[in-house]
């Protein structure tokens, strides 16, 4: 198949990015990874990006495709080109590009030593046989186990965009690895230090992360699980814990959410006056309920019951957090044969193969 | 000289990370030197899990793994190696958990092991198909507790060799250009192996046997380099390996009618024989027209969705990814892939090759474990406790020795070299000589080997490296110069390739992965129980012979 690319190069001695076409001849089975090959070998030298494993497990090849985080050995150029699209390739965001579609990934890295990436056992070594933990206990931070660093949650980060500090999706998922395992001794220390600022309630909730991660790891559900078990632990100092658990206290008091009061319980009386202009303002033009009475909800015990079942099941911290299961989602929910490109030939005899038992 | 260090190790995968931990512990200054980042190594690929006999699915011991490890290696495993291994894993294997290792638990919350071909007990521990990813990052915990310094992206080049001693390694800095020479007391190669030397493999592009070359470069011999293990289960047509572990859970191998093919060749271990046996299998079955487009089919349906997911997950999505297929609903269609390296730098049981300072550990070296066939989820454990030693050893030598000398010719004779190559401008560049080099070699010297093919074969590979003499590369900066890099990669590959086929020549008989049915099919214990030794002399390799030790398992007929 003729595939055809336009990359956005970069020269680092000069600084200036140019947008270049390409069109190369590649296999059918070609993924970008091959393509970029094939033009690096044939056609172009210089061209310049990471590559590895090339089985979606070593994550050098995080690139963006069409301003969209991907794993260059992941992408099948098959179904593009035969939409006739040519896709934009270009370095990953909220990293400084070294040359074409390799960036520096040092930021990146030392956000993940800034959460104390290790685990901590709460002993010095002792050798004598492993520690017993179920399944279920590890099942905890599966997915977060999963992360293979390529980065690509933090290139479509909208959080970061603001505010380059910000820890980030790939740190804060590493950070409830160690958080969620019941092996490390250092959960609520490491929660306090996630919580301070730049940290776990920076997170925008865009679900760009999820979304984006190549693996399955959805680290935004990580981060709301580092918020969950924070809660959990009282570590509520700041406004977005605040900001969380009122909403919490508010549905499970009126089955409703009190918005008026929303601003003085994250921000605090003194803060909450201060914007008495604007909420006067906002007043005005119909945009603030009414202070009161209270209003309860009807089916405010269903609310409760809610509530009272998540105690129950012991769910108040990260096991609450059942929103995105989204990486498994991604793979099970598929029909008979329908996986995610077309089946090659395979027609043993007459009858398909069957299996024994 | 850019810095000093006690301990330098060269990559950073499992053997080197375990190596630089070990060699810390020990008080040493240790830097770690690789060509990609610690967790991009190719260590992070390995599926399926690692041996040591913990005894949690069924009574085992390490004198069990010995013997399977020994039978497996065909008798040419050094069974004073394989006995160090296989006592020492259990409590590496214990020493991973406490360091964090995500690993599959049993029932009763220990580490869960599953069978594994050729051994003799469910001994294989593992996460559920990412074990070596969990470990490689597990590892890379300890690296950044530690602070251990890792000099990323610099690409080894050259061995320093002063004094008769390695005293440092010359490198290539990726990311700013430029050769940097980093001093050091002792040096352990950790790079792996050199898949890349066949077109199916299910090896990463970084594998192209670096450490071998610059040990052979240096005058160190390497060890039994005809053996190549070639995987019976990679993907078509890029050889993306399909773990052994889908074997352990239970998946069969079927031929075009339909038959579990391995009654005619392993009647009682089926999918679960050593893996030499069944690659061997396959191909007949492709060769005599029984294979699918060129390929055997791996047929998981029986196990069912739940335990595909949750145990083989990540095998799932590879096949759905590069195959198309969903094994919950269709057979994967594999065929045997250029998959490990057996052989490797020569070292003793310390990690310690013949050259002064210069250690090994890892694929790149040959202890020898192996022999002449590994056993799955033996070479992750290799990685854990011969790095484990090399570290070891190469701290204690470097910490009663003081000075690192080295000369400044040594220095300018590379760059030399390295500004010979990049000022030339009119001439082929590399990849097609990468091509044709990893075609034939899979062509003439893959699963079954022909004395005529192997003479070609010298031939062919005597061809490219004149052709490689005049090779062009085309970028000439210094930033993120790749181009550069893998021109040198190709280098190392193609002397790779002479030894291999000078030790595949003389071994005239088959032996575990090196299988010539035409001319020798027999194993000859009389004659080659012994290891080849090739060493690199006037610009070409020379073969030599090394005794195996056998301690107490005498040789035996080798059926599964």
């Amino acid at each position: 198949m003729e595939v055809a690319l336009k990359i956005w190069r970069y020269d680092a001695d000069t600084g200036e990015r140019e947008l270049r076409d390409y069109e190369i001849e590649a296999p059918e089975w070609a993924c970008l990874l091959d393509v970029l090959d094939l033009i690096k070998d044939q056609q172009d030298g210089t061209l310049a990006y990471r590559k590895s494993c090339r089985m979606m497990i070593c994550g050098s090849c995080g690139m963006r495709m069409d301003g969209r985080a991907v794993l260059a050995c992941k992408e099948r150029m098959l179904p593009i080109v035969e939409r006739g699209h040519v896709p934009v390739i270009s370095a990953m965001g909220n990293m400084p590009i070294v040359k074409d579609l390799v960036v520096d990934m040092d930021p990146f890295w030392n956000k993940i030593r800034r959460m104390k990436p290790w685990l901590d056992p709460g002993y010095d070594e002792v050798l004598e046989k492993e520690r017993i933990v179920s399944q279920q206990q590890m099942n905890v931070i599966q997915k977060e186990a999963l992360c293979i660093m390529c980065g690509c949650c933090v290139s479509e980060c909208n959080s970061m965009e603001a505010d380059p500090e910000f820890f980030g999706p790939a740190a804060l998922a590493k950070g409830f690895r160690f958080v969620g395992d019941s092996r490390d001794q250092a959960a609520v220390e490491r929660l306090e230090d996630y919580n301070d600022e730049h940290g776990i309630w920076d997170c925008t909730r865009c679900y760009f992360c999820n979304e984006r991660c190549p693996k399955g790891v959805d680290p935004r559900d990580a981060i709301a699980k580092l918020g969950a078990e924070s809660l959990k632990e009282g570590i509520d100092r700041d406004m977005g814990a605040k900001h969380a658990k009122w909403f919490i206290k508010s549905t499970e008091t009126t089955g409703w959410l009190r918005e008026t009061e929303l601003v003085p319980k994250t921000q605090g009386i003194v803060e909450a006056v201060k914007q008495t202009k604007f909420a006067i303002g906002l007043a005005k033009h119909g945009k603030v309920p009414p202070p009161g009475p209270v209003h309860v909800a009807a089916d405010v015990n269903e609310a409760r019951a809610l509530r009272g079942l998540v105690r129950e099941q012991g769910r108040e911290g990260a096991l609450g957090i059942v929103q995105g299961e989204r990486g498994l989602a991604r793979i099970e929910h598929t029909d008979a044969g329908g996986a995610r490109r077309d089946t090659p030939a395979m027609t043993p005899g007459e009858e398909p193969p069957k299996a024994e038992g | 000289m850019e810095a000093k260090h006690d301990v330098l190790i060269v990559g950073a995968g499992c053997a080197g990370m375990r190596a630089a931990i070990e060699a810390f512990d020990a008080g040493a200054d240790v830097a770690l030197l690789s060509k990609i980042h610690p967790v991009r190594s190719h260590s992070g690929a390995a599926e399926g899990g690692i041996n040591a006999a913990l005894g949690n699915a069924s009574e085992d011991d390490p004198e069990k793994h010995a013997f399977d490890t020994v039978k497996g290696s065909d008798y040419l495993g050094d069974q004073n190696a394989i006995q160090v291994l296989c006592d020492e894993a259990p409590d590496d294997v214990y020493q991973l958990e406490h360091w964090g290792a995500v690993f599959s638990r049993t029932e009763d919350g220990r580490i869960a092991q599953r069978p594994f071909g050729a051994a003799g007990e469910p001994r294989t521990a593992y996460a559920a198909d990412i074990t070596g990813h969990v470990l490689v990052h597990v590892l890379y915990e300890q690296v950044m507790k530690r602070d251990i310094q890792t000099y990323e992206e610099y690409f080894a080049w050259q061995l320093v060799i002063n004094d008769d001693r390695c005293q440092g390694v010359i490198s290539w800095d990726l990311l700013n250009g430029g050769l940097k020479t980093i001093g050091a007391k002792t040096v352990i190669l950790a790079t792996g192996g050199a898949g890349r030397l066949y077109t199916g493999t299910t090896n990463a592009y970084a594998c192209t046997g670096d450490g071998m070359t610059m040990a052979l470069r240096a005058g160190v011999p390497l060890k039994d380099m005809e053996m190549m293990q070639f995987h019976p289960t990679t993907l078509a047509p890029t050889g993306i390996l399909i773990t052994e572990g889908t074997r352990g859970e239970g998946a069969y191998l079927l031929n075009s009618e339909g038959d579990r093919f391995l009654t005619r060749y392993a009647p009682n271990a089926m999918e679960l024989a050593s893996r030499d046996v069944i690659s061997r299998a396959e191909q007949t079955e492709i060769d005599e027209g029984r294979g699918v487009d060129g390929n055997v089919l791996l047929d998981m349906r029986h196990l069912g969705a739940e335990k595909i997911i949750e145990r083989l997950h990540g095998t799932r999505e590879l096949a759905m990814t590069y195959a198309g297929v969903d094994p919950i609903h269709q057979p994967i269609p594999v065929r045997p892939g250029a998959h490990y390296h057996m052989g490797g730098v020569d070292t003793d049981l310390d990690g310690r090759t013949q050259l002064e300072g210069l250690y090994a550990a890892g694929e790149c070296a040959c202890v020898s474990v192996h022999g002449a066939n590994r056993l799955g989820g033996n070479a992750l454990m290799e990685t854990i406790t011969y790095g484990k030693r090399a570290g070891l050893h190469a701290a204690d030598w470097a910490l009663t020795h003081t000075t690192i000398e080295v000369p400044e010719s040594v220095e300018t004779d590379a760059e030399r070299q390295l500004k010979d190559l990049l000022d030339r401008t009119q001439g082929e560049r590399p990849w097609s000589i990468r091509n044709e080099l990893a075609e034939t070699m899979h062509e003439n010297f893959g699963v079954f080997r022909r004395e005529d093919q192997m003479r070609e074969q010298g031939e062919i590979v005597a061809g490219l490296r004149e052709r490689y003499e005049h090779v062009v590369v085309e970028d000439k900066g210094d930033v993120f110069n790749n181009d550069l890099t893998q021109a040198l990669e190709l280098g190392f590959l193609l002397e790779l390739a002479q030894s291999m086929v000078v030790c595949g020549l003389a071994r005239k008989e088959s032996r575990g992965a090196h299988a010539r049915p035409y001319d020798y099919p027999e194993r000859d214990d009389e004659n080659f129980l012994r290891h080849t030794l090739v060493r690199w002399i006037a610009d070409a390799p020379v073969l030599d012979w090394k005794p195996v030790t056998i301690t107490k398992w005498q040789p035996m007929e080798r059926t599964y």
